[in-house]
């Protein structure tokens, strides 16, 4: 689809006037609107700048208190909710929002595209992740901040021994922060299979878009484990529901499995970008292609996938079956191999290239040295005998931090020094660079080589002091010097950064002589990045052809005509790259906004327990969401007029296969292990409660959640046929809106079935926590069939607008999918509660 | 987009590591059910009927990622004139053959530990 225009004389400022009127950021208040991903990419990395700076403090603080024994710099109470939310802050408001602010900026740009595929829920994502952050940082400045450390384990973290909000701005403020994650994990996934440039075909993607596209990919799935786990102990803490508590049928385990189930993946899921930034920073600056594109990929892939067969490592010392710790142990050794096959491609990288020692090499040799050795400690704890030795010991606070500084912070480091003329048009200094690099390397080493001593020596982790004379008095004092002299390194780095928008050297265009497509816009540059979309089909478009900024720029590529008014970018096949629709983007908007600031008032409302707030905001928060969902398609706000140029392919709203059925479909995965997180919590406390109470007879009418699965099933057959025939392009809107109405009531009837079913049952949910997972499955397919109706009574007046027809069937496939999920959902959910039980020595 | 039988579709690329990722929860969650259930004597050793069904279930799991493997190569093969195409079947092959390792790597310890002590 190539729509070369070289025989046609565009004026390219007039054509740049043109794209700016419609892709334009408007000022003042309206910037609150803003959707676009440059945007919205540095929002999420200034905010996670501060984050980090207000994690880096805390940490001063701890170094601090631990400096010499027996110190009282911090009272007890503060130093556990400093150290909670040095941690908590570090990994979920810091580490993850700024990979995802790299790759939000990024990931349009390499990919040839002119923005991400859902610019809205990037918007949303980003202020569920501000006013969450905040939500929480706040909670520290009152006094009540989360103190039973940064995984919250029960029954510390539980109501009995930590009363108070501490614990509940912990749960509810990261699951607010978590929104942000999963929805960019959902756009990142599509928008790399579903927008990369004409001809950009699998092989030919850049090596940070398969990073990026696993990393989502584990967010969608890592993620839901913990986001139920926090939803559980919530309803614990808050309701009495007794899902961790040992004496009403709980088990905290479960907390710890369902923690580890998303925390050993949320390593990779921080790694796996900075491994990105490796790979991608390393060739241009040894002017070479990366040795082994497709071992590396295969690594990428594999390491996604094992780093979830892992989290049991965590728990060696709770009491499990030695041959399940083998199991374990041999997949946490087994991670180290696809890392390995990383580490060797960079190395033959470096060997065969010609290394140019610019600023950000020195970021990722440090890198290289330190995450090996970081590596290395981990294979270490992989062995269950070495874990047992010092698991809770300030040797795992070293690894770790060799883990995460080593392979996230060096190579964040690396590549905002690469990426820089991005954000400000000028070079860095490579004088003060070089300090700031120093500085943080040797007091980095400082701080924790020594505590792997420290820890060996026996030194447990999270104690507020410690007797002197143990031995552990001076590696402390040189561990709290050295994160000082890292301090130090790191205010130069932003001293360095803030001068450089003032006296650095104006970049020249593409400055380090790179391979990939980002380098191929403006400096920095325009929201719509290109102003034509060039054809790709190489690996290294910039090297094949350096001279392709210029053609973009002068719009001799495709999609130039833009007086429609409307964002857009390609649709393209997923494997080939071959265009196959026209993707048309949403504009500004108050509603990303807005529903966030109604999440932010049903947060707070449950923080503060008033309920009610928490009841009407969430009501308000549904409404502005479905206005979202109402501005789609053929609504006069998206894209009223079909029109396109000739030769080129249809809107993907007037095709079967726009790029929100690939959201759902992934929405729905993420949803997915949210429900199996859930069912694996109903069979682990059926196994291995100590006190599972089950009751002797039903608690439930059987024959009414029966009732629910046969009405749904009926629901999900009758839209079949109808949908089917739309796709070909046949269907009466009379029959269409029969169908939606129809299915409309049954699914509320069917929730109307569930909800007596719930309610007119003999359920103990304080009592059990057998009959609290029961409520808790019930009110998740509740919820579901509900939002199912709704949104088909919604389709029904789209058919009565004129917004879904056989020219526009788009939509209605989108719905299908949540009714599938729901019917799947529900008859598992009957054969869980219902049919299992009696196999199982229950009623 | 290529049918979802085509060895070239790509939502097979990762499909191994996907069957691997069942297995090995099959693999955990039955050792917990079999040690609740009926757990073996502890004096048995390695040698009892839990470990026997976990290594047998592990092998055919293997098996049928090597078959699995071997079919995309072969794919691969075939599509080797056009890159995607044979990229896609070479990834997948690769991934199928790892998941087979891995599953052998991780199901050794049966062979050596009792499995409910």
């Amino acid at each position: 689809m190539s729509n070369d225009k070289t025989d046609k004389a565009l004026d390219p400022d007039q054509l740049h006037d043109q794209f700016n009127d419609v892709w334009g950021n408007p000022r003042g208040w309206k910037a609150l609107t803003i959707v676009n991903h440059s945007t919205i990419g540095i929002r999420f990395m200034l905010t996670g700048l501060g984050f980090f700076l207000f994690g880096g403090l805390l940490a001063m603080l701890v170094r601090t208190q631990l400096a010499i024994p027996g110190y009282e710099f911090l009272e007890p109470d503060m130093y556990n909710q400093i150290f909670t939310m040095h941690g908590t802050v570090m990994m979920f408001l810091f580490a993850v929002p700024m990979m995802e602010g790299l790759a939000v900026y990024l990931i349009p740009k390499m990919l040839g595209a002119r923005d991400l595929v859902f610019p809205r829920l990037s918007a949303l994502g980003y202020w569920c992740y501000l006013f969450g952050g905040l939500i929480l940082c706040a909670s520290l400045l009152l006094g009540i901040a989360p103190k039973a450390g940064w995984f919250m384990y029960t029954p510390l973290s539980s109501a009995v021994h930590t009363p108070g909000p501490n614990s509940d701005f912990w749960l509810i403020g990261i699951t607010f922060v978590e929104i942000s994650a999963v929805s960019a994990g959902v756009e990142l996934v599509v928008s790399i299979l579903r927008t990369r440039g004409e001809g950009m075909s699998l092989n030919k993607m850049p090596i940070y878009a398969w990073y990026i596209l696993v990393m989502a990919m584990m967010i969608v799935v890592g993620f839901p484990p913990l986001i139920l786990g926090s939803i559980l102990l919530e309803l614990e803490r808050a309701m009495g529901l007794p899902f961790f508590e040992v004496a009403r049928g709980g088990d905290p385990i479960l907390w710890q499995h369902l923690f580890w189930l998303f925390g050993h993946p949320e390593v990779y899921i921080i790694f796996l970008p900075a491994a990105g930034i490796v790979s991608t920073l390393l060739p241009v600056f040894c002017q070479r292609p990366l040795v082994g594109y497709r071992w590396v990929v295969l690594a990428i892939l594999t390491t996604g996938f094992i780093s979830f067969g892992l989290w049991v490592h965590h728990m060696f010392t709770v009491g499990i079956p030695q041959l399940a710790q083998a199991f374990f142990s041999a997949a946490s050794m087994l991670v180290a191999v696809p890392t390995g096959i990383q580490v060797f491609a960079w190395i033959a990288t470096l060997w065969l290239g010609r290394p140019q020692y610019h600023v950000p090499m020195l970021w990722l040799v440090g890198f290289l040295i330190i995450f090996v050795c970081g590596g290395l400690t981990g294979v270490m704890l992989a062995l269950v005998p070495f874990d047992w030795q010092v698991h809770d010991t300030h040797f795992v606070v070293a690894h770790m931090h060799y883990v995460l500084v080593g392979g996230m912070f060096f190579p964040l480091l690396a590549g905002i020094y690469y990426w820089l003329p991005h954000f400000s048009g000028r070079m860095p200094s490579a004088r003060l660079g070089k300090w700031g690099f120093w500085l943080v390397f040797i007091g980095f080493n400082v701080t924790f080589l020594i505590m792997h001593w420290t820890g060996l020596m026996g030194m447990p982790r999270r104690i507020y002091t410690y007797e002197a004379g143990l031995g552990w008095d001076l590696p402390n004092l040189v561990s709290s010097i050295g994160s000082f002299i890292m301090a130090m390194g790191i205010a130069t780095i932003l001293l360095d950064i803030v001068l450089h928008f003032r006296f650095g050297q104006p970049a020249p265009k593409n400055p380090w002589k790179a391979d990939t497509m980002e380098w191929a816009t403006s400096l920095p540059p325009c929201p719509y990045n290109f102003v034509s979309l060039a054809k790709v089909t190489e690996r290294h478009p910039l090297w094949e052809n350096p001279d392709l900024p210029e053609s973009i720029a002068r719009g001799e590529h495709a999609l130039t005509v833009i007086d429609h008014g409307r964002r857009e970018t390609w649709g393209v096949e997923p494997l080939t790259g071959k265009v196959r629709e026209i993707i048309h983007l949403p504009g500004n908007s108050w509603l990303p906004f807005i529903a966030s600031l109604l999440i932010a008032v049903v947060c707070l409302g449950l923080l503060s327990k008033f309920y009610w707030v928490s009841l009407v905001a969430t009501i308000a928060a549904l409404v502005v969401l479905f206005r979202w969902s109402w501005e789609n398609g053929a609504h006069p706000n998206a894209a009223p007029d079909a029109k396109v140029q000739p030769g080129e392919p249809p809107l993907h709203s007037r095709t079967c296969d726009g790029p929100g059925l690939w959201g759902m479909g992934v929405t729905l995965l993420a949803n997915g292990a949210l429900y199996l997180a859930l069912l694996f919590g109903w069979f682990y406390l059926w196994t291995v409660s100590p006190n599972w109470l089950v009751p002797d007879a039903p608690v439930i009418d059987q024959r009414l959640l029966l009732a629910c699965g046969v009405l749904l099933a009926i629901a999900v057959l009758w839209q079949r046929p109808v949908l089917k025939r739309l796709s070909k392009g046949q269907g009466e809107p009379r029959t269409l809106l029969t169908c939606f109405v129809g299915i409309a009531s049954i699914g509320l009837l069917q929730s109307a079935l569930l909800l007596w079913a719930l309610l007119g049952g003999d359920l103990a949910p304080r009592a059990t926590a057998h009959d609290a997972v029961i409520v808790v499955l019930l009110v998740y397919s509740l919820v579901h069939c509900l939002l199912a109706a709704i949104l088909s009574v919604l389709q029904a007046l789209r058919v009565h607008h004129g917004y879904v027809c056989v020219q526009t069937p788009y939509e209605p496939l989108v719905v299908e999918q949540l009714w599938q999920y729901n019917l799947v959902v529900l008859w598992i959910t009957y054969c869980s509660v219902v049919l299992f039980p009696p196999t199982f020595g229950g009623a | 987009m290529q049918p979802l039988r085509s060895p070239y579709n790509p939502i097979h690329i990762p499909l191994g590591l996907v069957i691997w990722s069942l297995w090995f929860v099959a693999l955990y969650g039955g050792l917990s059910v079999g040690c609740s259930l009926a757990p073996p004597a502890p004096e048995q050793g390695q040698w009892n009927w839990l470990n026997a069904v976990l290594g047998l279930f592990s092998l055919l799991t293997m098996a049928l990622l090597l078959w699995l493997a071997r079919l995309f190569q072969l794919a691969a093969r075939r599509g080797a004139q056009r890159p995607a195409r044979s990229f896609s079947a070479r990834l997948a092959a690769g991934v199928h053959l790892i998941s087979a390792i891995a599953t052998l790597f991780i199901a050794i310890p049966t062979l050596s530990l009792p499995p409910c002590v």
